[in-house]
């Protein structure tokens, strides 16, 4: 039995190589995409790399069917990151394994999980028979340097080809790797109030961010820093939520602060009980006091 | 009585809560200080079909039922009591009599225009000399070959701004005196010798238009006479009893913003190290508000299933109407002595809605007119 | 161009905001008022767009506990634009994960026959793993794509636009797919008071796991379950009557845990 690891297009799974190796078994990774990240993908602690070929003008995805074949014939734990092409693989190995997925994984063993639910208020253990397919978050790059060769497969993508690429006009933002965060919800009024948040941020040598009503229904912030299981999922040293109520969906792209502090006016607000510091009361007055005491 | 709302009525709650949300609690300050008539709301509501609630499928509506309709008016009233009377006013004062007393040729005319929104409705029944009291109705529609012609002025006519339609009560059979004489008519806006004057500027639901009316040998076809002569105030009265529910409805509405709004704020607010909701004192006035507002809400929905149910409801319909009016004003100065000082500020919007829930004592008939129709039940 | 079937995959599920949270950090979502949220909207809304122009069929397939077929259930998501639903209700489903979830959806599409695209919103809001459409995917042998804002239907195939870290990739797709939206692919309305009433003369078929022949999948056996909250974070409520002295105390707090030491803050 093997655990796997997949890689698709992307050198930064790390962290899955990491838990990987923690569960005892051999490692396999299984990689779409160039040559080069299958090289990079033999690092230390993996035992093989199966390489299904570079991705041309095909997505990610085309490979689903065959990264799954390719599991199938020793099946363990599978494990992949957070990344569009990534869930569609490893949605593929479940389906072909018939293995439960498991997201927000705490502890990883040989045969029983525990993971976070209700967004990070309470975890769960179980035990599995069988495989387990499991969504983490990748982590740094990896970068070759370990003892395995990499055995092409030829393998036959779907029909999925990408016909053009309208890259972004500005970067996009890099909250994964701040050392502070600070992020605005919708207790904030109104749009010309955002400077107020700004100036927190700038005081604190922060990243700004949000919580999704605000990148998406009101358009106040760019769509790439707002936080949540369907956002940016990070975890910085410090995350600063500021009218923001925390429910699960936000928290779930926070939980791995190491200390996460709260201005909000609810003192029942559900991010209270999920907070190293609270402050209660009204953010306009608070956050320009904590500029302040930062200035 | 128990009474269960059906998957609809719940959905229409959620789906109206939904739209008033997004759509209207953003502009409510604004247009209550401003006295602003809402009028891009307009193709808004028709969007969602609320201008046509009380309108037949046939004819472009919903046909919704009463208790839907009163949930409507319910859910845009807890965000902003100009929404709330303006489709009121719209759909139980002029919509709902040319539903129920109009001719095919006229449903056919106006009906799908008020659906989509094309023309808003207004209700002219009050003069300067007759409020609650129709009888001294001194607004005259003489027959003339195929028209009458209109003359005298109404007051506080609601949407009369923007209004395209009107059914107006007037004195067509002039020999006639008291209420038998009165007649029911459909005028439209831009018929010669109709004039909308200028808006009051009212204490509260300042974005609605509330004018008066004036007729100069204003000409309406005598296709336009809205049931039969000498019908007019049998007409009135039965369009009051559904709009008293409909007011009664929108008071419940503006109410329980304000139960709401105090709710967060007593929970938000700290006094003596403590959120003042841990507070005795708060803690009896919210529970006070609540049950004054159950027990509206719930008077308003039996009043609304009897018209439903095409059952009699004058009784019910003013019972809710009275309560729910002064239920309002009571609910609304609680949530204003809860905040304190900034309840009193337009900080807060609590203030407007102790504005807007004054007038929902006055209005389509007064707190006294009510007790009036109710005692006379039960002394005859 | 024949496209007869066009399936949205929902849920009935509670909305999380209303969850409320205990001091010792239990989640209660018994007040929390089950709806289809606005990510399934978004799918159902585009759909309806889609089945529309092509004169498909827009079925409407849930998953779930016994509360996802009762007819107020059915009826928010039929008022939302889909001609019929299909929903799996089992106590067995109530706490499905995506590969059952998923599997109970590959089944019903499966007897539907003729189906050319299965739609998902973003994210489940209850549970958020956003896995589901992926492993329909591959139980049902197709193509998956998530992060779409766009679809374009052809004969055969579908042109997608999809949001990637780098920009707007454009995709062609041979059909059946599975495709989930983003949440702004289409703009959420409140369902209109004709789609209200009319949603409950709309069929529905209502089936349990017995119905369809379904073996479900090993998800796992609970072994433990425990509380986090106040006893992971350290819950420091910071007095704020004083909001400088509140913003002081904290600063010297984050100082002392060396959260303000790197970066030039120190």
């Amino acid at each position: 039995m093997s655990t796997y690891v997949l890689v698709a297009g992307d050198p930064g799974v790390a962290a899955l190589v990491e838990a990987a190796v923690e569960l005892g078994a051999p490692v396999t990774a299984v990689v779409v995409g160039d040559e080069s990240l299958a090289r990079a993908a033999a690092a230390p602690g993996v035992d093989r790399v199966v390489w299904l070929g570079a991705v041309g003008d095909h997505a990610v995805e085309a490979f689903a069917a065959a990264v799954a074949q390719q599991v199938a014939a020793d099946p363990g734990v599978v494990l992949a990151g957070r990344k569009a092409g990534e869930r569609a693989l490893l949605g593929a190995v479940a389906a072909t394994l018939a293995a439960p997925v498991v997201t927000a994984p705490l502890k990883i063993a040989a045969q029983q999980v525990t993971r976070s639910v209700a967004g990070g208020l309470a975890t769960e253990t179980r035990s599995y028979a069988g495989p387990v397919a499991i969504v983490l978050d990748g982590g740094a790059p990896l970068a070759g340097g370990g003892p395995a060769a990499v055995e092409p497969v030829a393998a036959q993508p779907a029909a999925v080809t990408v016909t053009g690429l309208r890259p972004n006009p500005a970067p996009p933002a890099d909250l994964g790797s701040a050392e502070r965060v600070v992020a605005v919800g919708r207790g904030l009024k109104a749009k010309q109030d955002l400077p107020i948040i700004e100036a927190l941020a700038a005081a604190l040598k922060a990243e700004l961010a949000c919580s999704r009503p605000v990148a998406e229904g009101l358009d106040w912030v760019a769509r790439d820093r707002y936080v949540g299981v369907s956002g940016q999922q990070i975890s910085p040293r410090l995350y600063l939520a500021v009218g923001i109520s925390g429910q699960l969906q936000h928290m779930g792209g926070c939980r791995g602060s190491d200390l996460i502090v709260a201005i909000n006016n609810d003192p029942e607000a559900p991010i209270v009980a999920q907070s190293d510091y609270v402050l209660t009361g009204d953010l306009y007055a608070l956050a320009p006091a904590l500029t302040a005491a930062l200035a | 009585m128990p009474f269960q709302l059906t998957d609809e009525q719940l959905l229409t709650r959620d789906a109206v809560r939904q739209f008033a949300e997004a759509e209207i609690a953003p502009i409510a300050a604004e247009i209550d200080r401003d006295h602003r008539p809402p009028l891009e709301s307009i193709p808004k509501l028709a969007e969602l079909g609320l201008l046509g609630l009380v309108i037949p499928e046939e004819y472009g509506g919903t046909g919704a039922d009463s208790v839907s309709f009163a949930i409507a008016i319910e859910e845009l009233s807890r965000v902003c009591g100009t929404h709330g009377v303006l489709v009121e006013a719209h759909s139980s004062l002029c919509t709902w009599p040319i539903v129920h007393h109009g001719n095919a040729e006229q449903k056919q005319k106006y009906l799908p225009a008020l659906a989509s929104g094309e023309a808003i409705g207004a209700f002219g029944l009050t003069e300067p000399g007759a409020g609650s009291d129709a009888a001294h109705t001194a607004t005259t529609a003489q027959r003339d070959g195929d028209d009458f012609v209109l003359n005298g002025q109404k007051i506080f006519i609601t949407n009369g701004g923007f209004a395209k339609t009107f059914v107006v009560i007037a004195r067509s059979l002039l020999d006639v005196p008291g209420v038998k004489g009165l007649s029911a008519f459909i005028v439209e806006r831009d018929t010669p010798g109709f004039q909308v004057l200028e808006p009051e500027r009212k204490m509260g639901i300042r974005g609605s238009s509330t004018t008066p009316l004036a007729f100069s040998d204003c000409r309406v076809p005598a296709a336009n006479l809205l049931g039969r002569e000498g019908e007019g105030f049998k007409i009135a009265m039965q369009t009051l009893d559904g709009g008293r529910t409909g007011i009664a409805a929108q008071a419940v509405g503006i109410a329980q913003g304000a139960f709401e709004a105090a709710c967060a704020y007593a929970k938000e607010r700290v006094q003596f190290g403590q959120p003042i909701a841990a507070l005795q004192a708060i803690q009896w006035m919210i529970a006070d508000m609540a049950v004054d507002l159950e027990a509206g809400r719930a008077l308003v929905y039996q009043a609304a299933d009897l018209e439903s149910r095409q059952e009699p409801h004058s009784q019910a319909s003013a019972m809710a109407k009275l309560f729910c009016g002064e239920m309002a004003t009571r609910v609304t100065g609680k949530a204003i002595q809860i905040h304190g000082g900034v309840g009193y500020t337009e900080a807060y919007p609590v203030e407007r809605m102790y504005r807007d829930a004054k007038i929902t004592e006055i209005y389509e008939g007064t707190s006294e007119i009510q007790r009036l129709v109710i005692a006379r039940q039960y002394l005859r | 161009m024949n496209i007869v079937n066009i399936v949205v995959a929902y849920k009935y599920a509670p909305d999380p905001q209303e969850a409320t949270v205990s001091s010792d950090g239990t989640v209660d979502f018994s007040r929390a008022k089950a709806v289809v949220s606005d990510y399934d909207a978004v799918a159902i809304g585009y759909g309806r767009r889609l089945a529309t122009a092509c004169g498909a069929t827009l079925v409407g397939v849930c998953v779930g506990g016994p509360q996802s077929a009762k007819p107020v259930a059915t009826k928010a998501a039929l008022s939302r634009g889909l001609d019929r639903v299909v929903v799996v209700a089992d106590d067995e489903l109530e706490t499905a994960g995506s590969t059952r979830t998923a599997q109970a959806i590959a089944a019903v599409v499966s007897q539907l026959g003729d189906v050319a695209l299965v739609l998902a919103g973003d994210s489940s809001m209850d549970v958020a793993a956003r896995m589901t459409p992926s492993v329909l995917a591959g139980l049902l042998g197709w193509p998956m794509l998530s992060d779409v804002e766009t679809v374009a239907l052809a004969d055969g195939s579908a042109a997608l636009e999809r949001l990637t870290p780098q920009g707007v990739q454009s995709i062609t797709v041979a059909l059946p797919a599975v495709v989930s939206l983003t949440s702004e692919a289409w703009p959420v309305k409140p369902p209109g008071m004709k789609d209200l009433l009319a949603a409950g003369k709309k069929p529905v078929e209502i089936k349990s796991v017995a119905d369809l022949g379904l073996t479900l999948a090993d998800e796992g056996t609970v072994v433990s379950r425990a509380k986090l909250g106040g006893s992971a974070r350290l819950g420091v409520v910071i007095d704020t009557s004083d909001p400088a002295a509140a913003a002081a105390t904290l600063v010297e707090a984050l100082r002392a845990a060396g959260a303000l030491s790197e970066g030039g803050l120190a």
